[in-house]
């Protein structure tokens, strides 16, 4: 596979990626803020604001309007909804031949329907309705991704796009819930279970641990669980499974700098306990997991995709 | 045929039933055909007295039996399903880029066998004396000796690439893959209008607007013998396979000046129905004369490359160096042997206004046959005759300079002033190796759904044909429509379209 195509592979997966989980904590947030005091919804948007753009703000008025259009539809917000489908877009114009149609077209049609939005015409009735609809499509098109690739390396690179972002957008997600426990006016029970919701984890939550929503049964499950596809572990599984699968051909040497590091990261996870994390160690674990991820990253562009010619030649 | 098998039935509308009204419609009288003026260019659907043509019939019927509104909607399936596909090109407006869809047209074209026939042999022979007379001029220049063609001609043109000279190309084929442009004249014959030899484009639209009128006329279509198009990328991929001694694991790469180039989706389609790779300059790289591509497990060899590129773009240690989006070193090893480029470089020179005047001589002098099909009448001012005819006629004709493009250096007889032509006969008289002329050309009308009815609009004809170790044509071609009402102009930068061309089998 030519290396710019893999690169555009792995791009356009972690922004489609990243645009779910946008859409879905914004559908989750709109859905739910109605059932908090003005305070509690404020602090949970300041939250979300935080783990979806980095910036942490003061939580001094909720303006949910505001910070919907932000998150959702200022194209000067790198990290918006609609920032991030046009950049998969982009980067599958990049690859039409390695994707199929159906894969394009539901891209594309996506993009197409959201680009002309206003918040003006989704705010006068139920302004969750378009984000949960986004959700279904981006499923679909999670679907014919399945279904009408070959699951060859254009496709691990894929996984690999998917998961590494969705490790990062995990990650932090939790990493602003733990930390402000540790403060006086941390989430309060309803707030846990919005979390739950934002990573579509609240059933496969309450069969695992029944319905009683505890932050370290939380931590747990969204960490450790092997089973669930929205835990740091389900991912990093899949992760270092498609790290086997890419660049078959790569000399020994370069595949192994980059599976070190998968080991290594699976290790870290498959080992990790939660009672040795939650005297605030949940912030601290994240933190090395999304650093380790970042060296794969790293690693898999320097021996894969950005490799100079002179040193196979 | 295996497209009859597939063919997808899914429609546009209803059922598509071929339910005929039982008359022939009548141009300016009937609904839809209200407004359809017949004038003095050739009709492809009504002859002069407005009887729809016996090819026509089922067409006519069809869409007299439509409401206006289904059409409409169709129309608008169409388009949407083009915008979802990505079968766009971008413009630039105020730092705004707009994606917009090349308009394609509901109705098709229909050419009889008997009209193919003769463009397909037409064609043929011309692609096969334009081979020989690039290989003449980039061997032993024959032609030039014997005074067939003014040597001045030749390396004066600013697409005469020394660097060919005395390179092998195999097959002698120097063009593997043109686009000639046909316009049909008021007598109803096909003549050659321009032969675009370098790197032509609009093959996907001939694809994908079969797509189109199948799917909104699947009666009509399967009930007239359409011969099919779609193993048009497999002869392509033949073509390119065929330019290699290999037979086994021959590597093919279409080269992309990338996304943002307005062909784009037609390098993508085709890299796709091939099965190739689709390269970007920089994903290519030239060591020891060889050209590899960067792929994920080390470097990958590269044998044939189908280039979308201009000859100055595609090397920067040759042509212009300011080019990005060539590959440094990739002429040395086109020289070398080890890659082959299709089209070959150099071919543009056959293709200029000049010279295009000298094609059916040069059909003579290298085949000794009569040209199948005949050039729109040009006239050259080099020589004293034509000279004459054209300053008697100034009022009548066209007179471009061969040098210029894009309407420079040009004079359009019968809308300039008596000063005007006074002046442009002193330019003439004075350089007259510099000017051919043309009478006004007249292009067809053919059918075309403009939104609240069917109207005449002027067409063209582009078939495309390929040539390596054999020639071949797809019996189809892109039909570019000037969509605007008596617009002769069918660039789709300048409001054109297209619309699906129906090759039929008898």
């Amino acid at each position: 596979m030519l290396s710019r195509v893999a690169d555009s592979l792995y791009w356009m997966s972690r922004y489609i990626e990243r645009a779910e989980h946008t859409a879905r904590l914004i559908a989750v947030k709109l859905e739910s803020m109605v059932e908090q005091t003005p305070e509690d919804a404020a602090a949970s948007w300041a939250r979300v604001t935080q783990s979806l753009t980095g910036i942490k703000t003061a939580p001094l008025h909720l303006d949910a309007f505001a910070i919907t259009r932000h998150l959702a539809f200022d194209r000067d917000n790198d990290n918006s909804l609609i920032t991030s489908l046009s950049l998969a877009r982009d980067n599958a114009r990049q690859v039409r031949e390695a994707l199929s149609n159906e894969v394009w077209e539901n891209l594309n049609r996506l993009y197409l329907r959201l680009a002309p939005v206003t918040m003006d015409s989704i705010w006068v009735h139920t302004p969750a309705r378009l984000f949960r609809e986004s959700l279904e499509e981006m499923h679909a098109l999670e679907g014919v991704t399945y279904s009408t690739l070959s699951h060859g390396e254009g496709w691990y690179f894929l996984e690999l796009g998917r998961h590494i972002e969705r490790v990062q957008q995990l990650g932090r997600l939790l990493d602003v819930h733990f930390t402000a426990a540790q403060t006086g006016n941390g989430p309060k029970y309803f707030d846990w279970l919005v979390l739950l919701k934002f990573c579509t984890a609240f059933e496969p939550y309450t069969k695992q641990y029944t319905a009683s929503i505890r932050p370290q049964k939380i931590a747990e499950f969204l960490l450790f669980d092997s089973e669930f596809p929205h835990s740091i572990c389900f991912s990093v599984d899949r992760l270092t499974e498609a790290l086997a699968r890419v660049a078959p051909g790569a000399p020994p040497a370069r595949r192994a700098a980059v599976e070190r590091l998968a080991g290594r990261l699976k290790a870290a996870v498959d080992f990790g306990q939660v009672d040795e994390l939650m005297s605030g160690g949940v912030a601290a674990f994240i933190a090395d997991i999304t650093k380790q991820c970042e060296q794969i990253h790293k690693a898999l562009y320097s021996s894969y995709i950005t490799y100079g010619a002179e040193t196979v030649l | 045929m295996q497209h009859e098998v597939f063919a997808n039935t899914e429609d546009f509308g209803g059922p598509d039933i071929v339910a005929g009204t039982g008359r022939i419609s009548q141009p300016g009288v009937d609904a839809p055909y209200a407004n359809y003026e017949l004038g003095k260019p050739f009709d492809e659907m009504f002859s002069r007295d407005g009887q729809a043509r016996a090819t026509y019939a089922a067409i006519d019927s069809r869409v007299s039996s439509l409401p206006l509104e289904e059409l409409n909607r169709r129309q608008q399936a169409v388009e949407q399903s083009f915008l979802h596909q990505g079968i766009t090109f971008t413009v630039y407006n105020d730092n705004q880029a707009t994606e917009r869809i090349i308009p394609t047209d509901l109705l098709p074209r229909i050419v009889t066998a008997r009209e193919w026939d003769r463009i397909e042999r037409g064609l043929t022979q011309r692609i096969h004396a334009l081979n020989l007379f690039l290989r003449d001029i980039y061997t032993d220049g024959r032609v030039l000796k014997d005074g067939v063609i003014p040597r001045s001609m030749i390396y004066g043109s600013k697409h005469y690439r020394r660097e060919m000279r005395g390179i092998p190309v195999p097959h002698g084929a120097y063009v593997n893959i043109c686009g000639s442009d046909l316009i049909r004249n008021e007598a109803g014959d096909f003549v050659v209008l321009e032969d675009n030899l370098r790197v032509p484009s609009g093959v996907s639209y001939m694809l994908a607007n079969r797509d189109v009128a199948r799917r909104a006329f699947p009666a009509v279509f399967r009930s007239m013998g359409v011969r099919p198009i779609e193993h048009y990328p497999l002869e392509l991929l033949a073509t390119l396979r065929s330019l290699t001694p290999f037979h086994e694991d021959v590597s093919i790469a279409i080269l992309t000046p990338g996304v943002f180039n307005s062909a784009y989706f037609e390098h993508a389609f085709l890299a796709r129905q091939m099965g190739v790779e689709l390269v970007e300059g920089r994903d290519l790289l030239v060591n020891d004369n060889v050209v590899y591509t960067r792929t994920t497990s080390g470097l990958k060899r590269i044998d044939v490359i189908y280039r979308r590129i201009d000859d100055d773009f595609i090397d920067p240690l040759i042509f212009r160096e300011d080019s990005a989006l060539g590959v440094p070193g990739l002429f040395n090893a086109y020289r070398a042997g080890n890659v082959m480029i299709a089209n070959a470089l150099g071919t543009g020179v056959a293709d200029d206004k000049a010279v295009y005047a000298y094609v059916p001589r040069l059909i003579r002098y290298y085949l000794a046959e009569e040209p199948i099909l005949d050039n729109v009448e040009t006239f050259l001012c080099r020589e004293e005759k034509s000279l004459q005819h054209v300053l008697g006629n100034l009022d009548k004709l066209v007179v471009k300079a061969v040098g210029e493009s894009g309407g420079y250096g040009m004079l359009i007889g019968p809308h300039a002033s008596t000063k005007e032509r006074e002046d442009f006969a002193e330019k003439i008289r004075a350089d007259p190796e510099n000017y051919i002329a043309q009478p006004t050309i007249q292009l067809s009308t053919a059918p075309t759904f403009v939104g609240n009815g069917i109207e005449a609009r002027h067409v063209d004809l582009r078939p495309f044909i390929l040539h390596g170790a054999e020639t071949k044509l797809v019996p189809g071609a892109l039909t570019r429509v000037a969509l605007k009402r008596g617009s002769l102009v069918v660039n789709s930068s300048q409001g054109g379209g297209s619309k699906d061309t129906w090759v039929l089998s008898q």
